[in-house]
C-alpha cells in the first residue's frame, strides 16, 4: 500500500484533518533499532479524534520508544508518522525516515504529553508552568491565557493551587498540573507514559475520569501503560505491544476477553495475577 | 604612628583589595560561562582545549599563573612594563583563574539537570534558548550557590596572594606596617577585615539562598 491517501494533502489545517476524517495520530511502518537491538519492527497505529488508545505490553515491548518517538524526543529509523494532516516524517525510497524539521515544530503544537514524572518546571508556580509556554511560545495574550488556565485548573480541582509551587503538591497534583499545563496548549492529542503507575485507587479512578471527559470533548488520546485494568477501563481500543510488534489490537472486551493471538494470552494471564 | 594612621592605610590598601575583587568577579564569571559552554561542546577539540584550560588553571598555583602574566612581557618580549602594569597582570591572572573554577561550578550545574526538564521544554516548542534562560538557568543558579560563594569568600582572601608581585593591596600595607612599626596590630586590623568582608558576603548568599529556597525538586 502506498497510502495514496495521504500524499496530495497541501500544508496543515487545524480543523482540516476532523473534516476530511484523517486519524489524529498516523503511525506506519515504524522502525527503530538501539545498535543491533531491533526495539520496532514495523509498527501501525492510528488514534481518532476523541479515541483512547492504549498501549499495553511488558517492559522492554518499546512501548516507551513508540512514546518517545510519537512526542519526537527520539526518532524512528524508518516510518511514516503524521498528526492530522501534518506529516512530520516519511519514508525515502530506501525505506528510512525522513524528518520535516517544520512540521516536527508545528506538531509539537498539536500533541501534549503527560510525562510519567511529569517534568514539571520546579521553579514556576503551577500557574506560570500553565501558562508560560502558550504565552512565551504561542505567543499569545498572557490575559487571555490566564484566564483558561484559570478554567483548566479550576475542572481539576486545582484551583487553590495556581500560587504553590510543584514541590508543595502531592503526587497525584503533580500529574494534573502536568495535564493542564499541556491542555493549556489547546492540543488534539493528549499522550500518557504510564498514567496511573503513582496513583492509589481513587486517585486512579478520578484520572479515569479525567481522561474519558477529555475524549468525550474529542481529544485524541493515546496512554502507555502496564496496567491492564486501567487499559480496559479507559480506552476506546488496546493494542497490545509485544516485541517490538502490535500483536493485538481491537476493542477492549475482545483483546483482554478472547485474545487471538498465543503470546498476548499469556501476557494478559500474566499480568491480571 | 597613631592606631588611625595605620588603619587608614590599611583602608588605602583595602580600596585595591576590593577593587581586584570586584573586577575578578565582573570578568570572571563571563569568561567561566564561556569555558564551561566550550566544556560541553560537542565539538571535540573546543571541549579538550577548554578541558585541558581548566586542568592546568586548577592545577598550577595562583601566584606562580601572577608571576607567569607579570613577566610575560619582559622575558618573552622584551619589553619593559609601566607600574600600572602590576596591577593589571593581577587582574588577568585572577580572572583566568576564577573563570576556570567558576566554569566547572556551572558545567556541574548545568550537567545536574534532569533530562525531563530538557524534554518538557522541548515538547511544549520552547527554543533551546528559551529553554536555557526560562527553565535550565534560574534552577542551576540555584543549585550552583553554595559552591559560587565558597569561591567568593576564598576569592576575598587570595587577593593578598597581589603582595608577592608587590602590589600595594591592604595585605602588602599590613606587613609594611608590621615591619616599620614592631608591632603585630596592623595584623589583627587587617585579619578584622578580611573576616567582616567574607561575613558580609555570606550574609548576602544567606539572603539569596533563603531567597531561592521557596521551591525544592
Amino acid at each position: 500500500m502506498t497510502n495514496s491517501h495521504l500524499r496530495p494533502i497541501p500544508t496543515p489545517e487545524v480543523s482540516f484533518a476532523s473534516a476530511t476524517g484523517l486519524p489524529a495520530v498516523y503511525l506506519r511502518g515504524a522502525r527503530k533499532s538501539f545498535g543491533q537491538n531491533e526495539i520496532l519492527r514495523g509498527v501501525d497505529l492510528t488514534i481518532s479524534k476523541g479515541e483512547v488508545l492504549s498501549l499495553l505490553g511488558p517492559s522492554g515491548a518499546g512501548k516507551s520508544t513508540i512514546l518517545r518517538c510519537l512526542a519526537t524526543l527520539d526518532k524512528f529509523d524508518g516510518g511514516e508518522l503524521a498528526y492530522g494532516s501534518l506529516r512530520v516524517c516519511t519514508n525515502d525510497p530506501q525505506g528510512k525516515a525522513v524528518y520535516d524539521r517544520e512540521a516536527m515544530y508545528k506538531a509539537r503544537m498539536k500533541f501534549g504529553i503527560v510525562f510519567q514524572d511529569y517534568n514539571l518546571f520546579p521553579h514556576f508556580s503551577v500557574m506560570r508552568n500553565v501558562t508560560d509556554a502558550p504565552i512565551c511560545v504561542q505567543g499569545r495574550d498572557p490575559e487571555e491565557v490566564e484566564e483558561q488556565a484559570r478554567g483548566i485548573l479550576r475542572k481539576l480541582g486545582l484551583a487553590e493551587r495556581a500560587d504553590m509551587v510543584p514541590c508543595q503538591l502531592s503526587g497525584g497534583q503533580q500529574q494534573r498540573v502536568a495535564i493542564a499545563r499541556a491542555l493549556c496548549m489547546n492540543p488534539n492529542v493528549l499522550f500518557f507514559d504510564e498514567a496511573t503507575s503513582a496513583l492509589d485507587p481513587k486517585l486512579t479512578e478520578e484520572m479515569l475520569k479525567i481522561i474519558r471527559d477529555l475524549a468525550g470533548e474529542g481529544m485524541a488520546i493515546g496512554i502507555v501503560t502496564h496496567e491492564v485494568g486501567f487499559a480496559r477501563d479507559a480506552s476506546d481500543r488496546i493494542a497490545v505491544m509485544l516485541d517490538g510488534e502490535i500483536a493485538e489490537v481491537g476493542k477492549p472486551k475482545d483483546v483482554l476477553g478472547s485474545p487471538r493471538d498465543e503470546r498476548v494470552a499469556a501476557f494478559l494471564s500474566h499480568s491480571m495475577e | 604612628m597613631e592606631l588611625s594612621t595605620m588603619t587608614s592605610m590599611l583602608a588605602e590598601g583595602y580600596v585595591v583589595s576590593m577593587q581586584i575583587f570586584a573586577i575578578t568577579l565582573v570578568g570572571s564569571i563571563p569568561l567561566g560561562a564561556l569555558v564551561a559552554v566550550g566544556r560541553l561542546s560537542k565539538v571535540r577539540p573546543l571541549s579538550w582545549l577548554t578541558s585541558l584550560y581548566i586542568s592546568v588553571m586548577r592545577g598550577t598555583p595562583l601566584m606562580l599563573q601572577m608571576f607567569a602574566v607579570f613577566f610575560v612581557p619582559f622575558y618573552v618580549f622584551g619589553r619593559q612594563t609601566p607600574p600600572s602594569y602590576m596591577f593589571v597582570a593581577v587582574i588577568i591572572a585572577f580572572v583566568i583563574n576564577y573563570a576556570a573554577y567558576f566554569a566547572e561550578i556551572f558545567r556541574s550545574g548545568i550537567q545536574s539537570m534532569p533530562r525531563g526538564q530538557y524534554e518538557a521544554a522541548q515538547v511544549l516548542g520552547y527554543t533551546s534558548r528559551q529553554t536555557f534562560f526560562r527553565i535550565v538557568l534560574p534552577q542551576v543558579i540555584k543549585k550552583i550557590l553554595p559552591a559560587m560563594g565558597n569561591e567568593v569568600v576564598t576569592l576575598v582572601k587570595d587577593t593578598s596572594l597581589a603582595f608577592s608581585i608587590g602590589l600595594a593591596e591592604m595585605f602588602t600595607t599590613s606587613r609594611a606596617l608590621v615591619a616599620s612599626q614592631r608591632t603585630m596590630v596592623p595584623f589583627m586590623i587587617a585579619a578584622l577585615i578580611y573576616w567582616l568582608t567574607c561575613l558580609l558576603i555570606e550574609l548576602l548568599l544567606g539572603r539569596l539562598e533563603k531567597k531561592l529556597d521557596y521551591y525544592h525538586d
